[in-house]
């Protein structure tokens, strides 16, 4: 086999699991005969679970229409939302033994309310994350939290949790997150060129599986890519910004790129916002998990959080100078508050640096991609030729 | 057409002229102290003080005692809703970026930020009309922030909002963030107030308050005020506590007063300062309540359903809200927003040193529950006001209230309760379909007929 034909082996067999993680989980736990925890996005510390021996799953939107679940949650709630509801109340958690969150999006609250309700002998742990980061009592309620989800992980695997084991699994979730940022770097750079669905198919994929597994694929997937020669692209270079908590649909990727477009980076969560920091090895397991849910904010700040000294338009200001993207497409989950709410700052910064971008709000069903790709193809002709862009697209 | 139709849709069939709500009287001094609230707000500036905006719960004692004057923006965009005068506010929150499925509290307030902005560099044209102020002035009336205090319960967004505000002024201005944990309920023992989850949120929220009172102090230079804020948490526990007497004689059928009533004393018991005028104003409440019963006058002429409403307040249509209920004979007697709120367990406050109790308050905000514990506040109302059916605010843009309600409806079904749910907005008029109030309304109001028939 080429290697083009085995890199295109190992990104296939990681888009399987991460299309489909209720079946990984399965099949992982008739193997291993252990526990899978669904955990929730977007600042969970997947560490905690995976050092009681379990599976952290980050549970994903699916692609299913939203049908039960509409008597549970109202319809102007996200997509990703209105999905695990769906997914509760049409028998698709049935996998997990358990469920757990830190996070206080509102509609994530209201969301796993109705799936405890849905779900009642689910076991739904909810260890809430102080949102606000500026205040001293912030990190001593934080640690408090990852304490409590220590605690209640014990209690459900019947074992303690060792110090050593969390930093073991700390070590390995590093090393994996490593890997997955060279691989960015090498896209950001030209050295490769996977496309969106494909590096879609890499993160979502380690939110899902067996992490040691995951990395192991990333070794020989890292070797083969670093075997072949680069190509370098003429193409638009964009930069791809938002969709918190899901991935957005991979179809969306493949008409941006048919539009004569090289994403070269991305803030989305499952993409580089997932990956983009460790936790450090150089502190108590608890300290250190804690220390990891501020690094995050500062290095990709996130509009769920509430930092003065943080923001998400001067991080992608300073991503945008070293990724050299020509132009930014927003991918907004429509109904998603905390992007609302920031996405003028987003726009007021793109006008300052004289970016141009395009607003795209993406929905649980129906996408009109033609339409979409009109307004692509608009962008792209406006940052190739730069004296048509009077205006945003 | 049955004979329960003609039950649940009155004015249209029995020849009568539509019966309109008899409102209470003495809410109107209410609506005089805020109007004079405001007033003085807007000369803040001008008379030197120092101005907090502010966002969430009922934190204006301690800015009172902080030497602070305090500007609530939510009760601001409420003010502008109910006036109809949001739209200017919108259409700048519009052209700025937001979007108009974003909480349309925070795109109001945020549009006025952003008038205040303008006004502020005497952009904004002032109008000379004696009686009628422009609508752009109104909404761009509020005097710049010094201080940004952040005190959001149960709302993701009613905290970040706040974080654009600090931006939209330029990140210069100081500010402080009082965080709330969602009442949840992870432990067995969780449950209203109960549970170790309820000790622990507690005292975490009075340790922010106390770090608040020293960030003000910091801030302002203004040592604060101790004895001024047992005084005015005194005068709030007095207040309050004639609140719930008064909500208590609307067990009564036919009820005296209506949710509409209550909505209209929201803002005294949420912003105004703690002092007599706002005893006095709630005495005058339950004088006229007790004056009603005295006398046998009701709110409505021909009570006949009893109902309680679930959700956030839709602002522009309170009046309408009002009429368009009482037409159809039912009195929708409590409600989440007005009984599960607003100071309503003044048992908690020790006003020799009031503030674990203010902060258990500020947990207890209507929206910072999970749908279990939703259920045992609202459920148990329903019980205590004799209540024959739910009405849901479905609140197009403002998930925090209606996170739950579906699965509260169910709950309520399951008591043999009869449910119904209307899409409206907090402060967007464009998201109220009348034609779906109207006909859900109706049917549940059969369905209810049905249901007595059967029992009878
Ligand atoms: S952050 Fe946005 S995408 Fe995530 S749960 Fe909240 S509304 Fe949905
Ligand atoms: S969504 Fe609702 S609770 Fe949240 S800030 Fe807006 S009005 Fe307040």
């Amino acid at each position: 086999m080429d290697k083009a034909a085995e890199i295109d082996e190992i990104v296939k067999t990681l888009a399987k699991v991460a299309e489909d993680p209720a079946a990984y989980a399965t099949e992982w736990k008739a193997r291993t005969q252990r526990k899978v925890f669904g955990i929730l996005p977007m600042n969970f510390p997947a560490e905690i679970v995976h050092s009681a021996g379990a599976l952290p799953t980050l549970l994903q939107e699916d692609d299913a229409p939203i049908t039960y679940g509409r008597s549970l949650l109202h319809e102007f709630y996200c997509g990703y939302t209105r999905s695990l509801v769906d997914q509760a109340a049409t028998g698709k958690l049935a996998a997990y033994d358990g469920i757990f969150l830190v996070d206080h999006c509102v509609a994530l609250l209201g969301a796993v309310d109705a799936i405890r309700f849905e779900l009642p002998e689910m076991p739904v742990f909810l260890a809430q994350f102080t949102a606000s980061m500026d205040e001293p009592s912030a990190r001593p309620q934080i640690s408090g939290r990852i304490g409590e989800l220590r605690q209640r992980l014990e209690e459900l695997c019947g074992a303690q949790i060792e110090d050593a084991a969390i930093h073991r699994s700390i070590t390995i979730y590093n090393r994996n997150r490593a890997l997955l940022r060279h691989v960015y770097e090498m896209r950001r750079s030209g050295r490769i060129d996977l496309t969106g669905r494909q590096m879609q198919a890499l993160v979502k994929s380690a939110m899902v599986m067996d992490i040691e597994d995951h990395t192991a694929l990333m070794i020989r997937l890292i070797a083969l890519l670093e075997a072949l020669p680069a190509v370098p692209s003429g193409q638009v270079r964009l930069h791809v910004s938002g969709h918190f908590c899901h991935a957005p649909r991979p179809e969306l990727f493949d008409m941006i790129e048919s539009c004569g477009v090289t994403v070269v980076d991305d803030d989305i969560y499952t993409g580089y916002r997932f990956i983009s920091t460790d936790v450090p090895d150089d502190l108590g397991p608890i300290a250190a998990l804690t220390r990891w849910y501020f690094d995050r904010n500062n290095n990709v700040p996130c509009s769920t959080r509430a930092q003065k000294t943080a923001d998400w338009e001067s991080y992608l200001g300073r991503a945008l100078e070293a990724n050299g993207a020509q132009g930014v497409i927003v991918l907004m989950p429509k109904f998603c508050e905390p992007h609302m709410l920031y996405y003028p700052e987003l726009r007021k910064e793109f006008h300052t640096r004289g970016i141009p971008h395009l607003l795209i709000e993406t929905e649980h069903e129906g996408l009109a991609l033609e339409m979409l790709k009109t307004r692509v193809e608009a962008l792209v002709e406006i940052i190739r030729r730069p004296a048509l862009a009077g205006e945003p697209a | 057409m049955s004979v329960t139709t003609e039950h649940a849709n009155p004015a249209a069939t029995a020849g009568r002229p539509a019966p309109r709500a008899n409102r209470l009287v003495s809410t109107r001094a209410g609506g005089a102290m805020v109007k004079a609230y405001w007033d003085n707000l807007f000369t803040a500036r001008d008379r030197g003080a120092t101005v907090v905006w502010y966002n969430g719960a009922a934190i204006n004692p301690i800015l009172q005692a902080a030497g602070v004057e305090w500007c609530h923006g939510e009760a601001f965009g409420a003010r502008l809703a109910a006036m109809h005068l949001e739209g200017p506010a919108q259409q700048a929150g519009e052209a700025y970026g937001y979007i108009n499925e974003l909480c349309s509290y925070a795109r109001t307030t945020l549009g006025c930020a952003l008038l205040t902005k303008k006004e502020a560099l005497g952009q904004v044209e002032m109008d000379q009309s004696p009686d009628m102020p422009s609508k752009e002035v109104l909404a761009a009336r509020l005097p710049p922030p010094d201080l940004f205090v952040n005190a959001y319960a149960g709302c993701s967004t009613g905290q970040q909002w706040d974080e654009v505000s600090y931006r939209l002024f330029d990140k210069e201005l100081p500010f402080f963030k009082v965080s709330y944990p969602l009442l949840w309920g992870n432990k067995s023992d969780a449950g209203y107030l109960r549970g170790e989850e309820w000790d622990n949120a507690s005292k975490y929220v009075a340790g922010q308050l106390h770090d608040l009172i020293a960030f003000l102090e910091h801030k302002t230079g203004n040592k604060f005020d101790w004895e001024g804020l047992r005084e005015s948490m005194h005068y709030i526990k007095r207040a309050a506590q004639l609140r719930l007497d008064a909500l208590e004689l609307c067990k009564a059928r036919p009820t005296p007063a209506v949710f509409w009533d209550w909505v209209a004393s929201i803002a005294p018991i949420n912003f105004l300062p703690g002092n007599q005028a706002l005893v006095d104003y709630f005495q005058g409440v339950k004088t006229e309540i007790e004056e009603r019963l005295a006398e046998g006058v009701s709110a409505l002429p021909n009570e006949r359903y009893r109902l309680a409403f679930d959700g956030i307040m839709n602002w522009n249509k309170v009046g309408w809200l009002a009429n368009k209920f009482a037409e159809h004979d039912a009195a929708v007697v409590c409600g989440r927003y007005t009984h599960n709120s607003f100071w309503h367990e003044p048992h908690l406050i020790d006003e020799d040193d009031p503030i674990l109790g203010m902060a258990q308050h500020y947990l207890l905000c209507p929206f910072n529950h999970s749908a279990q514990n939703l259920a045992e506040q609202v459920l148990r109302d329903c019980e205590t006001y004799g209540i024959d059916g739910i009405v849901f605010h479905a609140t197009r843009t403002c998930r925090s209230a209606t996170n739950g309600q579906l699965v509260l409806a169910k709950m309520a079904q399951q008591r043999g309760m009869q449910t119904m749910f209307f899409e409206g907005d907090v402060a967007d008029e464009s998201f109220y379909k009348d034609e779906i109030l109207q006909s859900r309304l109706e049917a549940m109001l059969e369905t209810i007929d049905v249901q007595r028939t059967r029992v009878s």
